[in-house]
């Protein structure tokens, strides 16, 4: 299809401050243009919300570990079964579903980009394969980097230009998008026993810091100005006073860039709690949202929790240790040769579960006190909190303190003596909504650049109709509603053409791998380096000609070059 | 009183399996129903594969009785979901019979094949010939299997019979395969023949072995002998790998060479 007119749509689009017009939207080629004459298709958005594609900037969907949570969990593949129909493809699983059953589902809700947390860069090929068979969404991936061993190394030796130059080999070899550290140095201790108790504790080995770790990874991705700033999952995760910890890591990250964040901190609801154990836990989401508040250089996800069972899985290996010692049910624990580890635990959160009932209000209470949309994105941390097709709950307890109250009734009845859940009385609006579910993620991004996010002209025309008519729905109210309609678009618009209508999915969808590719010079180019050879070939199990992943793996793609400073 | 009365055809391709999942006493009491059932990639209409005689009129699961006869070999998932009623299978029946049964009787006069009353909650099942592996088992990657109810085999059951069993009874009156009651954790399995390795990961319940249990494994404590219903057993309590809460009762045991 040439061109598509999208006719009376009820757009909000933060990023053009459009909030609450109707409008005539035009596609041409994939694009969104001026105007289009005779256009092959029409599309009646009368009294329907019509938003900016979705976008989740940290889901578990490909991959290795997910892909380990789908053979260690064969239960899970009993739920959420699906028929094949027309074109569409059988799918099973709640918590790691097929991978059409992500794509489906994700684009069912309006999703049409995705990016995969946590990717390790030697087992990349598996999360670009599996990309391939996500046909509805662009997909890129975060690269880990928190127990690379040449990366330690230049850390150890003060050379951020080497760190900056690994980190550009690997992200182009394993075609990743982003920065990711996983518990910075936990994980390369897990590989001899142990973790580390906060930023301050030095690794084995190498006697550097998770704070030098963490200062160091920023300064070098900003050398490469890559679209992306590091992406952190904190050290301590899931631990009673890991609040401090958090507050800790955020006092320390200095503010490199002008442009967006210096620091994306990733499902920060596990970071913010307090008490010195399970006795004593209770949620410390006010502080954190305070230090949020302070530092317009932190853009933080909620990861918010549902009540439920899902699957949990992070590079994080000792903390899905303790997990295993909480539940005694199946755990997988893996450890990825030079560059960091994994685990796998499922779980189940409960409402009478006092912990469970505490973490599900910290993520809201986070939501509610970042004053600043932009800065707070909404996300489950896709399948650890909660699976995403969860996520129409939480726009509507994050919009109704109705629907929030009535919830809050249900749970363990302690909880109200932990969290100030219950004393807030803030209800987000549809353009909060509408930022914190593709605006924010689109800017902290850096996909604006790449029409994304947006529905102006030059954008790409990735549009999510949704049946919901804002002028006569009461969000605090009508909560049934905004968690229907936000679970099945009218139309879910991909490059210029209908993906999916009220649940039924096209074949295909046009989508394509977002990879970096930063320029160095050629000192700091590893691939030529003698060191970093020989280094590669003596401990990695394959070589260094057969690691980085060919073109043929990733199908469609866009190469997102940059110039680095080194 | 309804009586129903299922013939299979002779098939064409008679190794193919038929899913059958609508044979439930309770789906006859709608004389509106269709029924569908699965032949490998096609679906079929259930006069497609057998002759359907009914006779009668029922206000209840209760009420009705169905009864299958010819080759049902292959013919899986009979009674899926059963809350009452009747089933009596004249020959053998397919894998899955009685998944999830809550209530009612299933009575197979033939050989049953694998994953007999899997996650069964509630009734009966009698089954006069042999069972094959599985039997009154969970199924994969679940914590808990067979809940409640009653299986009892007359014959030999294959191997991994009552596997995370969380309530209910099995009575094997045969032998026993490899792993009988493995992560077993609540009812009641008992074996009148032998076995080989039972109870593996115990967690609760109980298991009685009253022929010989060979390579009993070294994680249960020997507790001494006591008797039961006037027969003279030894009592192990395990597995010890877990909490070791669970009892094993045996009349012979023999340690793996």
């Amino acid at each position: 299809m040439k061109t598509l007119l999208i006719k009376n749509a009820y757009v909000i689009d933060p990023i053009q401050n459009i909030n609450g017009e109707t409008m005539d939207i035009a596609v041409r080629d994939g694009k969104i243009v001026d105007d289009v004459k005779n256009p092959d298709e029409v599309i009646d958005a009368q009294g329907m919300l019509t938003l900016p594609g979705g976008i989740d900037s940290h889901t578990h969907f490909s991959g290795t570990k997910v892909n380990f949570g789908r053979y260690m969990s064969p239960e899970d593949m009993r739920a959420g079964r699906t028929s094949r129909k027309g074109d569409m493809h059988a799918t099973a699983g709640y918590s790691v579903p097929t991978t059409y059953g992500n794509s489906y589902r994700y684009a069912k809700m309006g999703y049409t980009t995705l990016l995969e947390g946590a990717m390790a860069p030697m087992e990349a090929r598996h999360t670009h394969e599996e990309f391939r068979y996500t046909p509805l969404q662009d997909c890129l991936a975060n690269t880990l980097f928190d127990g690379n061993w040449f990366a330690l190394q230049a850390i150890q030796d003060g050379d951020i230009k080497r760190l900056a130059g690994v980190l550009a080999w690997y992200l182009s070899a394993s075609k990743g998008f982003g920065v990711k550290l996983t518990n910075p140095g936990g994980t390369e201790a897990w590989g001899f026993g142990k973790d580390v108790s906060c930023i301050n504790e030095p690794i084995p080995r190498f006697g550097i810091t998770p704070r030098e770790i963490i200062v160091k990874m920023i300064e070098a991705n900003e050398m490469l100005n890559l679209p992306h700033s590091v992406h952190l999952h904190c050290n301590n995760l899931g631990k009673p006073g890991n609040y401090m910890c958090t507050l800790d890591t955020y006092d320390a990250i200095p503010d490199l860039n002008d442009k967006r964040q210096s620091l994306y901190s990733t499902h920060v609801q596990f970071h913010s709690y307090g008490g010195s154990s399970w006795k004593d836990f209770c949620s410390k989401a006010e502080d954190i949202a305070r230090s949020v508040n302070d530092k317009p250089h932190i853009v933080i996800d909620t990861g918010q929790v549902m009540f439920g069972k899902t699957t949990t899985m992070t590079a994080d290996g000792p903390m899905e240790f303790n997990l295993y010692r909480l539940y005694h049910n199946k755990w997988s624990n893996h450890d990825v040769e030079m560059e960091t580890g994994s685990g796998v635990i499922p779980v189940q959160y409960k409402k009478k579960n006092l912990v469970n009932a505490i973490m599900w209000s910290i993520g809201l209470e986070l939501g509610l006190l970042v004053d600043d949309p932009w800065r707070c994105i909404l996300a489950t941390d896709n399948p650890n909190g909660a699976p995403f097709v969860k996520y129409p709950e939480v726009m509507a307890l994050l919009m109704s303190k109705e629907y929030r109250d009535k919830e809050f009734a249900t749970l363990h009845k302690s909880t109200g003596k932990r969290v100030i859940l219950p004393s807030l009385e803030r209800e987000l609006t549809w353009n909060e909504i509408a930022i914190m579910t593709r605006s924010a993620q689109a800017r902290a991004l850096g996909l604006v650049d790449y029409g994304k996010g947006y529905l102006g002209e030059g954008a790409e025309a990735d549009i999510a109709i949704y049946p919901i008519d804002v002028a006569t729905t009461d969000p605090t109210r009508d909560y049934e509603r905004i968690i229907n309609g936000f679970s099945s678009t009218e139309y879910t618009i991909k490059r210029g053409e209908v993906v999916c209508r009220r649940g039924t999915c096209t074949p295909e969808g046009n989508h394509a791998t977002y990879w970096v590719k930063p320029h160095v010079s050629p000192k700091y180019d590893m691939s030529t380096d003698s060191t970093f050879i020989d280094d590669f070939n003596r401990y990695y199990s394959i070589r260094m000609a057969n690691y980085p992943i060919g073109e043929e793996y990733i199908g469609r793609n866009v190469c997102m070059e940059t110039e680095a400073s080194i | 009183m309804m009586r129903v009365i299922l013939e299979v055809k002779e098939q064409l391709k008679p190794n193919l399996p038929i899913e059958a999942e609508c044979i439930t006493p309770k789906n006859f009491l709608d004389p509106e129903r269709e029924f569908h059932v699965w032949k490998g990639n096609k679906e079929l209409d259930l006069t497609d594969i057998f002759h359907v005689r009914k006779d009668g009129n029922a206000k209840s699961a209760e009420q009705v009785e169905i009864t299958i006869r010819g080759d049902s070999s292959h013919i899986k998932r009979v009674g899926e979901y059963m809350d009452g009623g009747k089933i009596i299978i004249e020959h053998d029946i397919g894998m899955h019979c009685g998944n999830f049964m809550s209530g009612g009787l299933i009575e197979i006069r033939g050989n049953a094949d694998s994953w007999l009353g899997r996650e069964m909650h509630g009734g009966k099942i009698i089954c006069h010939g042999n069972a094959m592996d599985y039997a009154g088992s969970g199924y994969r990657g679940e914590k808990k299997g067979m809940r409640g109810g009653l299986i009892e085999i007359m014959g030999n059951a294959g191997d991994f019979a009552g596997e995370t069993l969380a309530g209910g009874e099995i009575i094997i009156h045969g032998n026993a395969g490899d792993m009988p009651g493995v992560d077993i954790k609540d009812g009641r399995l008992t074996i009148m023949g032998d076995c080989s390795r039972p109870c593996g990961n115990m967690a609760g319940g109980e298991c009685r072995v009253f022929g010989t249990a060979y390579d009993m494994l070294p994680t249960f404590r020997n507790e001494g002998p006591t008797t039961i219903d006037d027969v003279t057993v030894t009592r192990f309590s395990g597995d010890y790998t877990s909490r070791g809460l669970g009892t094993i009762y045996v009349v012979n045991c023999k340690y793996m060479d």
